[in-house]
């Protein structure tokens, strides 16, 4: 054993290192994001830490390599977050050409610079060995498993799946995604700083696009859900070439095919890397799913909700929301019908604040509707919402679905998971019934494992409004929830519906299904071409002859083909 | 002057190679990493051709066009078409062109050997012409003149033929046009094989410009394509011809006024404003996301 380490010594470094590298990727993959500055960060980390360490322990106690790492570290981060500032606007493949300009950027701008000993590179003191690099790589990795069961951890997984639903669930995504931004870059720094006080030496052109290109590789490789994803991926590519020479198979262009071949055949048929070969638990059974008894009341029947007066809303020269006034009070159940095209949906998000009207002034939940208001502002002060496309976070189960919802009435548990405090787990624990008491709400408990994407379309639905709920909300937006059920299935959503406001939700519900409009709701609101041409109780509406022609047509089967 | 004409040359090199990995962005919203392994194979088996085989460059490129298509389609049909349909195709595509890409340079190690390689001092005319003043070489007219026409025919015949509006259709929406009876696969096939030709043709002409080729070649120019794509805009065909010469250009003159060392910040700094000023780059139309 001690000769196998001495032997592969600056193999089993370099694995450690490689993954610690590995995982300043998995910080931004796990939130959807794909950036490839993180080399040309780890050199400027490394370069500044050389001007900082100092020859002699500082105060003669704090090591010279712990100043390297805070040190490394933070130009890391705050690297990062300058980078970050401009891109976040960014997505996708632009984000991911945006910091690969920023890492190229980088390397030339210390290239020209003397005290980094330009092209020549620089002479760093050896202060890393196994234990050193291990401890940093046990330490990232200690993070990202404690991040892994968090609401940050969940937040980052629900902005990778869907950014809209996530910020209709609360989740203030600019800030998250930053965070996410930010934790990479401190990772990034910590591999810079190691890896120069490793080898001894440091050049920037060693920190170029095949760095950045590696480092992703090992994430992608290793997998990018699982926390220990990066540690296998680190583990492959630094054993393979080693693995290689054992056999025998040394000749310049064997190596770097079989290498090729064998990273072709993972990403071809390990969909999710190797973190997927290892089987995971998915929390799905809970004894006693309570709802958590602390949950602030909700307005008493009658309080005023949303009001709008004269919103509207104009895309190019189309009106699709013309001087809509519109109240709704606590306890209501109130219908929103119309016919395709009548601004139903541009109505909704205007109240749910993903879209800022043209013109015109509304209160929804006690805060102003305008073009500054962000929508995770309006969900969190309690406007939950579902989607006429269902929107939910398919590769994560329905239990973390709707786990996602409760971000709004749970606190952060990162900082306590990391030193292990109990009331972490309590109020995880307390996030679980929340979300079980939603999912039993709507008759889903017996799948709460399932992945969303596998549920059949009405379950589907219903999860939409377990997540909804679990944010624990004021105003509840359906809008069209029965889309694709059957009779059988609408009946019992009315019934649900029902319940809900007997619980004190209020309820704003887009509907085609016009029998069940009528069953379900307190107060019924008809649009057509942007305008409320009327309003009223449903027996009203029913009789309604301006409604009967705008809506129902000459037919009076129309809810049937709805 | 002759700075421009430089630029212009290096530019519509660049444009050539860029046009290749937009046109696959273009209508398959996928990078293909593996384009500059295809720059680099072709650049070395072109020079093959013309030292082992005696071949002329005239009968060279064509064949060099064919040989980059059968590697385009080879591209597409291991790296690509299998994750068709994954979630995470995106990432999963960057990273299987990647692992087939450093299998061809493994593959063209074996071939040929680590070291540099030249065309033989013969392959092409060494004329030189006066032009307002500036000296110019028949070779690098040769250069403009063959990417412009390659660049010209690929316009129109994504405007114009069948196989174009096909692959219009499925840009814009590939479900749509196989309701169509649109057969997308072979859309998605013929688009990577021309990508790949003009990536092929783009290496020997490089490999004639510069007069040398190393397997690595293709690294520091896919970073310049990237660059190149995004200036003009993503998936844009006039963008990448613009955007080629306008990369071209500003290296040659920063070169002139600022200093080689500086040349690849022009690029990047230029790709980074874009990017920041108008994403979708000169040419490129947004995309609107659907609520």
């Amino acid at each position: 054993m001690l000769e196998f380490v001495d032997a592969y010594a600056s193999t089993i470094t370099f694995m450690a290192l490689t993954g610690v590298f590995a995982y300043s990727f998995y910080a931004v993959l796990v939130a959807g994001q794909l950036s490839l500055a993180q080399a040309g960060i780890a050199s400027a980390a490394a370069f500044t830490s050389s001007l900082a360490v100092p020859a002699e322990p500082l105060f003669g106690v704090v090591p010279r390599l712990v100043v390297g790492i805070a040190v490394g570290m933070s130009v890391g981060a705050f690297l990062a977050f300058l980078l970050g500032l401009p891109v976040m606007r960014l997505r996708g493949v632009f984000l991911a050409i945006a910091t690969l300009a920023f890492g190229e950027v980088v390397r030339i701008l210390l290239i020209n610079q003397s005290w980094t000993g330009g092209a020549q590179g620089l002479s760093f003191p050896k202060l890393v060995g196994i234990p050193q690099a291990w401890l940093a790589l046990a330490a990232v990795a200690y993070w990202f498993w404690r991040l892994g069961g968090s609401r940050l951890g969940r937040a980052f997984a629900a902005i990778r799946e869907d950014e809209l639903a996530a910020r209709a669930m609360g989740i203030d995504v600019s800030r998250h995604r930053m965070t996410a931004f930010v934790t990479s870059g401190a990772v990034a720094g910590l591999y810079g700083v190691m890896l120069a006080y490793f080898v001894r030496f440091a050049e920037p052109n060693a920190f170029g696009f095949s760095a950045a290109v590696d480092g992703l590789v090992t994430a992608v490789v290793g997998g990018t859900t699982l926390f220990i994803g990066p540690l296998l991926g680190s583990t492959f590519l630094t054993w393979l070439p080693e693995l290689q020479r054992a056999i025998g198979v040394e000749a310049g262009w064997i190596r770097p095919f079989v290498s090729g071949l064998l990273l072709l055949l993972v990403i071809l048929f390990l969909p999710g890397g190797l973190a997927a070969l290892i089987p995971h638990r998915r929390r799905g059974t809970m004894t006693h799913p309570d709802a958590p008894p602390d949950l602030p009341p909700l307005p008493a029947p009658g309080t005023p909700i949303a009001s709008l007066r004269a919103i509207r809303k104009d895309y190019g020269g189309v009106h699709a929301v013309r001087d809509v006034d519109l109240d709704i009070a606590a306890g209501e159940i109130v219908g929103l019908i119309g016919p395709n095209g009548a601004g139903k949906t541009t109505l909704v998000n205007i109240v749910s604040g993903l879209v800022p009207p043209s013109g015109g002034e509304g209160t929804v939940v006690g805060i102003a509707l305008g073009s500054g208001v962000p929508a995770h502002s309006i969900a969190l002060a309690g406007v939950s919402r579902t989607f006429q496309q269902i929107k939910l976070f398919n590769r994560l189960s329905a239990l973390d679905n709707v786990l996602v919802g409760a971000h709004r009435v749970s606190r952060p548990t990162l900082l306590r998971r990391l030193v292990l405090l109990p009331s972490a787990r309590r109020d995880e624990k307390r996030a679980l019934g929340q979300a079980f008491a939603q999912l039993t709400r709507v008759g889903l408990a017996d799948r709460a494992r399932l992945p969303a994407g596998d549920l059949s379309y009405g379950d589907q639905r219903r999860l939409e409004i377990a997540r909804a709920l679990a944010a624990h909300p004021t105003l509840l937006i359906l809008d069209e929830p029965a889309a694709g059920m059957n009779h059988v299935e609408a009946q019992r959503l009315s019934v649900l519906i029902r319940a809900l406001a007997e619980d004190g939700v209020t309820v704003l519900l887009i509907e085609h299904n016009v029998r069940m409009v009528l069953e379900t709701c307190t107060r019924v609101v008809v649009l057509d071409f942007g305008e409320v041409i009327a309003a009223g109780d449903p027996a009203t509406i029913a009789r309604d002859p301006r409604v009967v022609e705008a809506y129902l047509g000459a037919e009076d089967d129309q809810e049937e083909t709805a | 002057m002759q700075q421009l004409l430089n630029g212009i040359f290096l530019g519509s090199i660049y444009a050539l190679f860029a046009i290749g990995f937009t046109l696959v962005f273009g209508v398959l919203d996928r990078l293909n990493l593996a384009h500059s392994a295809v720059f680099s194979t072709s650049a070395f088996v072109g020079i093959e051709l013309v030292t082992r085989a005696g071949l002329s460059i005239w009968v060279t490129l064509p064949i060099i066009f064919v040989f980059g298509g059968v590697l385009g389609l080879v591209i597409e049909r291991v790296a690509f078409r299998p994750l068709k349909g994954r979630h995470d195709a995106h990432f999963a595509g960057l990273i299987s062109s990647i692992a087939l890409g450093a299998m061809f340079l493994a593959l063209l190690q074996a071939g040929f050997g680590p070291d540099t390689r030249r065309f033989p001092p013969d392959a092409f005319p060494q004329q030189r012409i006066e032009f307002a003043g500036s000296t110019v070489s028949l070779l690098q007219l040769v250069i403009v003149a063959v990417a412009f026409a390659l660049m010209v025919g690929l316009t129109l015949m994504v405007s114009r033929s069948r196989l174009g509006r096909g692959m219009r259709a499925v840009a814009e929406n590939p479900h749509a046009a196989r309701v169509l009876g649109i057969d997308v696969d072979r859309i998605t096939a013929l688009t990577f094989a021309l990508s790949s030709a003009l990536g092929g043709v783009a290496g020997v002409l490089f490999a004639l410009n510069v007069n040398s080729a190393q397997i690595s070649m293709g690294t520091s120019i896919e970073l310049k394509g990237l660059a190149v794509i995004i200036v003009g805009g993503l998936g844009s065909l006039p963008g990448a011809m613009l955007g080629g010469l306008i990369v071209g250009l500003a290296e040659v003159f920063a070169v002139t006024y600022v200093g080689s060392s500086w040349r690849d910040v022009i690029a990047f700094g230029l790709l980074f404003s874009i990017l920041l000023l108008r994403p979708q780059g000169i040419f490129g139309a947004r995309k609107v996301r659907e609520i």
